[in-house]
């Protein structure tokens, strides 16, 4: 049984189909890279895993722990009490692409503000977390600032910070450097890498190609609401099988 | 001057009622706003209706109506129930400013980016949680300047307790002028309201600046 096993997604808004039988099963320690176009649904499919968006059909399993079961026939899936389904999204941390940091508290607050309201931990409890988890994004120093003083760049790895502070099994990355700068991706990125480095269970959806490629041990190239072609950076860089894969890559790479 | 020296102590004496009405109204009907303006926006959907009636009804009917009502229309919907002229006014005041409260808070709330609801819930919080931590706090910031203007109107508005007959600094004020034949008990009372809205003001600038050490 694989850490992560997402069957037959399926998601509509409307009439608009985002997520046309999509599934994914990953292994601890492993890192799948999400690439596609606009629109394909490859965040959505990774909202679906934390919660942030329901899903019509499928099923979805961490751990073994069932959160999103997929009946017999032909219903809608059925999801588990609330609160169980908050106790395994309680294991993943996210990291979004306009970071959501909460901007009336310091970067330390930001931090700080999880691990003592949803665990019940102590400020002293969880201190040593912050500081280890902030001076290893380099950030330790604008532990007072707020976040709108700090760059996209820093606010990206405070976001990584505050994320990690829950201690969670999996990261999700939402294209976590498309609202940055150019000159502002390497930070967040070495960061991201660094956790890979420490085989962290990670999921990036990105437009980041290079890094998709060193970073991952397996790519998902989805497009129009399904995957299209998945293996390894290899495979899909090197020897794209897909059409769709071989169009997407070369409109990438035209520079 | 003596004559100043006379009224002023007189006009004075209504601070009671001009204040307690003032005060004990702030302090209800601010948090029966916010808990209103989560009534408006719920997922509810009787809820949501019944608060959009509500306010409706409270934003479209004159406040001094709805103290006469309380006042002397309850007593003939509820047998018996003729409440005292404090009490009743107190609760047309708390019931209408609620209702103005609600409003700026359902802006304010609505004006939050979806992005913090996500982040919070990404971490684990719950539906109140993110309120209380995430986003009521960054709301106060926001509705503060629409709310020092609804609380400058209700200093004001507390003049319309003098239907009830009450003695508020305005109806005091009223009748020295009727009594004297002179105009200065106007001014007088025109000092007392401004004075108390130099405080307000000040309070409120105060509570901005606290409020700017961030930005968003």
């Amino acid at each position: 049984m694989s850490f992560v096993e997402m069957d037959h997604i399926r998601k509509n808004f409307g009439s608009l189909e985002v997520l046309k039988d999509v599934s994914l099963h990953m292994d601890a320690g492993e890192v799948v890279s999400i690439i596609g176009p606009s629109g394909s649904g490859k965040s959505t499919f990774l909202r679906c895993l934390c919660q942030l968006e329901t899903i019509d059909k499928g099923s979805i399993t961490v751990d073994g722990d069932a959160m999103v079961s997929q009946p017999a026939g032909d219903g809608r899936s059925v999801y588990a009490s609330p609160s169980h389904v908050r106790a395994i999204c309680r294991r993943m941390g996210m990291c979004f692409q306009h970071f959501n940091l909460f901007p009336h508290m310091t970067v330390l607050d930001n931090i700080l503000e999880a691990p003592r309201i949803v665990k019940g931990m102590k400020t002293n409890e969880i201190m040593p977390t912050a500081e280890a988890l902030l001076k290893k994004v380099g950030l330790w120093d604008k532990r007072d600032e707020y976040p709108s003083r700090l760059s996209g760049g820093q606010q990206q790895r405070v976001a990584i910070a505050r994320a990690l502070a829950m201690n969670p099994d999996i990261m999700l990355f939402d294209e976590p450097t498309s609202a940055l700068d150019p000159e502002l991706t390497g930070e967040v990125l070495r960061t991201i890498k660094q956790l890979a480095d420490e085989d962290m269970t990670m999921i990036i959806v990105t437009h980041e190609m290079a890094f998709a490629r060193e970073v991952a041990d397996r790519i998902l190239f989805m497009a129009d609401g399904i995957v299209q072609e998945e293996g390894t950076p290899d495979q899909i860089f090197e020897h794209p099988q897909n059409e769709r894969t071989q169009n997407f890559l070369k409109s990438m790479l035209r520079f | 001057m003596e004559y100043l020296l006379n009224i002023v102590p007189a006009v004075a004496a209504g601070l009671q009622v001009t204040l307690k009405i003032f005060i004990v109204t702030i302090i209800l009907s601010l948090p029966l706003g916010i808990l209103m303006a989560l009534g408006r926006i719920s997922k509810i959907m009787p809820l949501r209706k019944f608060m959009g009636a509500y306010i409706y009804v409270m934003r479209g009917t004159p406040l001094m109506l709805q103290i006469l009502f309380i006042y002397y229309g309850l007593p003939f919907i509820i047998q018996g129930l003729r409440l005292p002229d404090f009490p009743a006014a107190l609760i047309a005041f708390v019931f209408n400013y609620a209702a103005y409260f609600a409003e700026i808070f359902r802006g304010g709330i609505q004006s939050i980016d979806r992005g913090q609801y996500e982040g919070a819930k990404v971490l684990g919080m719950t539906y109140i949680q993110t309120m209380r931590r995430i986003v009521l706090p960054q709301v106060v910031k926001r509705v503060l300047p629409p709310v020092a203007n609804e609380t400058i109107n209700l200093l004001k508005d507390t003049s319309l307790v003098y239907i009830l007959a009450m003695n508020d600094i305005l109806r005091i004020t009223r009748s020295i002028v009727q009594r004297d034949f002179d105009t200065t008990a106007f001014i007088v009372a025109a000092v007392f309201y401004l004075f108390f809205t130099f405080i307000l003001t000040k309070i409120f600038s105060y509570l901005e600046k606290r409020y700017a050490v961030y930005d968003e």
